[in-house]
């Protein structure tokens, strides 16, 4: 069997079983037991994946959210099985119910991106790439057809699609033309390298000596991103020939936790000084100098921005009444933003 | 999916309900409710349900309630059904008697007018898997199969492969799988032809060894135009059916470049969809559709290189990894390609170190002269790193870059300043690659060793480094001014040693050292030679007696031995040989990538069955002769009774009913007219195969074997052999893994005999005279392996399985026997021999 079937297959099982239980752990399953049992059984069978498609799972398998509960007692029907069988595998879209009757009229699209970097010493960038997701949250009525177009969809460097996209007026105009299920789902991934603005930089500095060594962290924005930078965090691992550590900070709080980790939690920089983390490692008896020097792990989230660059064009939306919502959210964070020592 | 089946030991600690009072109260509870129509029974007998199934789960053995279950089975509730069909799965192979029971009620779902409570009756009837009950199955399944509800038709494709799984030959006598063939190629619901496809898959390749036909069908399936009609509505089906045909299309053969293009097309937007198993799939049959075409492989790699790598960097670390491995393989066959994408192998400390030691491969497999120092530069970063494991890896990267690349100024450099980082791991790694540079590049002994001679001894502790050190000391004690003094000083602490590894380098080191500056070292040789002589290693001590020797014979010879001018190493072997590399990528996008090697090698041999032989033997002609005969005949003996007729027309009748149901399988029905439509037009080589075998049914061992007077005959074997013993191979399989090998032995055969066996089949024919059945052989002259079974006389006799190798060019073979009774394994075995030997050259 590919390798690739199982572990996604996995993934999706999982996945499923928290939009069902709105979470994923032991007890959650002891209570749902039942519900597990249905839902697997409708998602494998002798060891073949079947449909693990949320909405047609939840067609024939309600949640057991409180909606259904309170409906049960009211109309004295117990079951969460729906009677009908979903005719969705015989549908050209089989991720949406055919006949949605829809509420709101809403639709949101968010731009997630995650910032993978990797700074040297001097503050060179080694390597810089973007991971984003298009996600996009849907509540529309009927069969509603959509068209998200980017202004600059050329800095994309490689694109993975819901099953739900068509795929020539990708290739064709680089818009995405679609059905949207029910919901929320990611509608697309991407890939964006050769990046040569990063938000903030990190200094450390490290000079040891007879069995001491200093340490000094400077941050501070680099590249200014014209929205503020939230909760910005530095960690690192202290080596473990180091015995004690003796490190404050004049801005935000400074933990070392039981495994040597170091924990600085900056939040904003402010707007009158750079943070500053110093303070003292002392090394283990008979070492001089410290030979294994810690990576310095940055978090940080920039709301309103997409890093990439990556700009919504328009949505267009085509069978549908004309009062409807449309909202667009875009939103950095660091992925793997690492600054070596 | 079902709970492990509850064996456990009734528990009794006080946590746990203790289970025998709790289940006696749930029977009588069901009881009560058994009959009630009353409004609410249903939610107070789901509350029970869930109660029993809990219970089941943390293994309570409730199979005592079976009965009440049952009777509070009868009911509109679907949920309720659901429990107690997921209690009856699990109970019914342990209880088969019980599970009788429960057919009644599951047959009548399966005419329910609901069309999910229809499929999940037939499914869980199907997953009883109780041999006897499989009777039951075969009508359900039949309508099944015809219903109107693409549900019900999709489960009963399914139900097809269990019933083969529980009784083969039950499913292949109906005519299941015309049925799902016919689903497959007509039915308008993807996920029935996904269905159908994955159970006529599963069942051909288990069956293909027996049946010619079936392997005729199994190629039909890999014909144009059944992979088209599947590629064209590919959107319809679901991601996971989507790999199921991507599997299939790999291994379509197109007939010209068109076609390869046109797949190609067909196919390109589904390396951008989102599940990775799809784009991998899809990656698959593009390597391989694109094989023989040089350059469109090439321009293949660059196109799949975006996809791969996007998979790579999003996702859990468990599918990086699976990608990775896959992308290392590419990366391994074709470095070039790869080599300005460098930097998507560098490693980011958060990642598992898994991940990391793979990149680190890539890396050092990518370096070439354009980027080579970018990736030193960066693989001496890791060297640093926390994880000392990594650190190692990156050291010894660094070291086969070095050894790859004709520029590796730049590289000692930075090895040498790895010495000076003095960290123990790091000095010692660095040691030992600084040996194999030197081996290489003897040109740059001057720079190394002016460093290396600063190294303290004492700092090196691991077993390596210690002896790289060793190495250097012996065979650069010309430039190193105090060599011989350092090895004293080593050789003062020969005791302390630990490892026979560093005293075999130094007593060696202390022989170089000797020849090149002998009156400084001979202290130092004298010292170890006498060392040696007194160390309780077998190894050490033989060398320094050799040395000790040698050095009396002559010291001029001894200096030739063990001081010879050397030439360069050119090329250091690599540890995997290039057709393991290409194996695994024959199986790309399973997990022997992931292990990096072939499947033959993770595989049990016990699981991959006798019919996996091919693995090892290079080529492998399925048991043709007698397996065939084998499992259909069942079915005719009876028919065989009724007609009367004589034992040869008899045998005549049953080859050509083998013949027959193996080619009407598929499509026709089996019935005995047809059977004699075909005697009269004979049309196969299965009759010729056939026929010679009959005399030697009817006569009985022991006439064959003095009519053959082979030169040796062992006195007449005592045991009587059933001559139509009937296993099928899945059985067969099963009963080698069980049981232990009974007896081992080796004899010479008949030489003429020996030499007559060109093919295996020869055999095949000749053993079955002797009521031997073959079910698989293999391999190619001189060297033949076949796997043999035979039951003794009676209906419930023991079985006799036999593993025989036979060496054709010099007469000889091993048999290996596994016996059911083993005290009866040696009478079997003489008259195994006897018949082996009665094997001439006619």
């Amino acid at each position: 069997m590919p390798p690739l079937m199982g572990i996604e297959f996995l993934c999706r099982v999982a996945d499923v079983l928290t939009g069902y239980l709105g979470g994923l752990n032991e007890d959650l399953i002891k209570d749902n037991f039942i519900i597990v049992y249905e839902l697997l059984d409708e998602m494998m069978d002798n060891g073949f994946p079947l449909t693990t498609v949320p909405n047609i799972l939840r067609e024939m398998i309600a949640p057991p959210n409180i909606v259904s509960k309170v409906l049960s007692v009211v109309t004295g029907k117990s079951s969460n099985v729906s009677n009908i069988l979903p005719d969705a595998t015989a549908s050209p879209v089989p991720w949406r119910k055919s006949d949605l009757k829809s509420s709101s009229n809403e639709v949101y699209v968010d731009l997630i991106e995650e910032l993978d970097a990797i700074l040297s010493r001097e503050g060179v960038l080694v390597k810089c790439e973007v991971y984003g997701e298009v996600h996009v949250n849907s509540h529309l009525p009927g069969l509603p057809d959509l068209t998200l177009s980017f202004a600059n969809p050329s800095i994309l460097n490689d694109v993975r699609f819901h099953p739900c996209v068509r795929f020539r007026p990708w290739e064709g105009e680089q818009i995405l033309s679609f059905v949207p299920p029910d919901g929320e789902f990611k509608l697309a991934s991407y890939r964006v390298k050769k990046l040569k603005n990063i938000p903030i930089y990190v200094k450390p500095q490290l000079s040891s000596s007879s069995g001491h060594c200093r340490v000094s962290v400077l941050v501070g924005i680099r590249n200014d991103p014209g929205k503020v930078i939230e909760n910005i965090t530095v960690q690192f691992q202290l080596p473990s020939c180091v015995e004690s550590v003796d490190v404050s900070s004049n801005h935000g709080t400074v933990n070392v936790l039981a495994d040597k980790t170091c924990f600085w939690s900056i939040g904003r920089i402010p707007k009158d000084k750079s943070p500053n983390l110093s303070g003292n490692l002392i090394l283990e008896p008979g070492l001089d100098r410290l030979h294994v020097f810690p990576v310095f792990r940055v978090g940080f989230k920039i709301v309103g921005v997409a890093l990439s660059g990556l700009q919504i064009n328009k949505l267009e939306i085509k069978n549908l009444p004309a009062r409807l919502y449309k909202g667009f959210r875009a939103t950095t964070k660091a992925g793997e933003y690492e600054v070596r020592s | 999916m079902a709970p492990p089946v509850p064996n456990l030991p009734k528990t009794s600690s006080p946590s746990q309900p203790s289970g025998k009072s709790e289940v006696a109260d749930l029977k009588l509870q069901l009881r009560q409710l058994a009959g009630s129509i009353a409004p609410g029974s249903d939610d107070s007998r789901r509350e029970i349900f869930k109660k029993v199934i809990s219970f089941m789960t943390v293994g309570i053995d409730v199979s005592a309630a079976f009965s009440e279950m049952v009777m509070c089975s009868a009911t509109s509730d679907v949920v309720l059904k659901k429990m107690c069909y997921l209690y009856v799965c699990n109970y019914a192979r342990s209880n088969p008697d019980l599970a009788l029971l429960t057919i009644n009620f599951l047959q009548k779902d399966c005419r329910d007018d609901d069309p999910m409570i229809r499929g999940l009756a037939l499914r869980s009837l199907c997953s009883l898997r109780v041999a006897n009950l499989v009777e039951y199955l075969v009508s359900p399944l039949t309508t099944g199969l015809k219903d109107s509800s693409p549900y019900v038709r999709m489960v009963a494709a399914i139900g097809v492969l269990k019933l083969y799984h529980i009784s083969p030959s039950t499913c292949l006598d109906s005519d299941f799988l015309a049925m799902l063939k016919a689903l497959m190629l007509n039915d308008p619901d993807a996920q029935v032809v996904a269905n159908c496809l994955s159970s006529l898959q599963e069942i051909w390749s288990l069956e293909a060894g027996n049946l010619e036909a079936v392997s005729r069908e199994r190629e039909a399936l890999l014909s144009k135009q059944v992979v088209y009609y599947l590629l064209n509505r590919i959107k319809e089906f679901n991601e996971w059916a989507q790999c199921l045909i991507l599997e299939l299309a790999s291994k379509y053969i197109p007939s010209d470049s068109n076609e390869i293009f046109d797949i190609m097309n067909l196919l390109e937007d589904r390396l951008q969809h989102a599940n990775s198993a799809v784009v991998l799939a899809t990656i698959k049959v593009f390597l391989y559709l694109t094989m023989s075409m040089t350059d469109v492989h090439q321009q293949v790699y660059e196109r799949i290189k975006a996809p791969l790598l996007t998979l790579v960097s999003s996702g859990s670390p468990e599918q990086s990894y699976a990608v990775l491995s896959h992308l290392h393989l590419l990366v391994m066959r074709a470095p070039i390609l790869f080599s300005s994408d460098y930097k998507h192998f560098y490693c980011q400390y958060s990642e598992p170190v898994y991940v990391q030691k793979l990149k680190l491969e890539m890396l050092t497999a990518i370096a070439n002269e354009s980027n080579t120092y970018e990736i030193v530069t960066e693989l001496c970063e890791y060297v640093a790193n926390v994880d000392i494991s990594i650190s190692r890896e990156s050291i010894r990267a660094v070291g086969k870059i070095a050894l790859q690349q004709y520029d590796v100024n730049a590289i000692v450099d930075r090895l040498l300043q790895f010495l000076e980082m003095e960290k123990d791991y790091v000095t010692a790694e660095t040691l030992v690659l600084v040996k194999d540079l030197l081996r290489k590049y003897p040109q740059w002994s001057h720079d190394c060793i002016a460093v290396v001679g600063n190294i303290s001894s004492k700092n090196v502790q691991e077993p390596k480094g210690k002896a790289a050190l060793i190495w250097m000391l012996g065979e650069y004690s010309n430039d190193m001014l105090d060599a011989p003094y350092i090895l004293e000083s080593l050789l003062e602490n020969w005791n302390e040693e630990q490892a026979p590894e560093v005293r075999l380098h130094l007593l060696t080191a202390a022989m170089k050292c000797f020849f090149k500056r002998p009156p400084e070292a001979q202290k130092a040789l004298g010292v170890a030679l006498a060392a040696g002589l007194a160390d309780s290693h077998q190894d050490v001590h033989d060398r320094a007696l050799f040395y000790y020797r040698l050095l009396q014979h002559d010291v001029s010879v001894a200096e030739r031995v063990v001081n010879p001018p050397k030439q360069a190493v050119s090329v250091f072997t690599d540890a995997q040989s290039s057709e393991i590399k290409d194996h695994v990528f024959d199986e790309f996008n399973t997990l022997s990538v992931l292990y990096q090697k072939p499947a033959y090698m993770f595989t049990d041999k016990e699981h991959r069955g006798p019919f996996e032989l091919a693995e090892e033997l290079g080529s492998l002609s399925l048991g043709t002769g007698s397996v065939e005969h084998v499992i259909p005949a069942q079915s005719y003996e009876a028919s065989d009774n009724d007609l009367l007729l004589g034992t040869s027309e008899k045998e005549e009748s049953r080859g050509l009913g083998n013949n027959d149901s193996a080619y009407s399988a598929p499509g026709y029905d089996t019935s005995l007219i047809s059977l004699e439509d075909k005697q009269v037009q004979p049309e196969s080589n299965f009759l010729s195969l056939a026929v010679p075998t009959m005399p030697s049914h009817t006569s009985s061992v022991l006439d064959d074997l003095l009519g053959l007077g082979t030169p040796i005959i062992p006195p007449p074997p005592t045991l009587k052999l059933n001559p139509k013993a009937v296993l099928d191979p899945s059985n067969f399989q099963r009963k080698w893994g069980q049981l232990t090998t009974s007896l081992t032995e080796e004899f010479s055969i008949n030489p003429q005999g020996a030499v007559a066996l060109k093919v295996p089949q020869a055999l095949h024919r000749h053993m079955q005279g002797h009521s031997i059945q073959c079910i698989a052989s293999g391999g190619q002259p001189p060297s033949l392996k076949f796997f043999f079974f035979a039951q003794k006389e009676g209906e419930t006799s023991p079985f006799f399985l036999v593993e025989c190798l036979i060496n054709t060019s010099s007469a000889k073979a091993q048999i290996n026997i596994k016996a059911e009774d083993p005290t009866l394994s040696e009478p079997f075995s003489t008259l195994f021999r006897s018949a082996l030997l009665a094997l001439s050259p006619s």
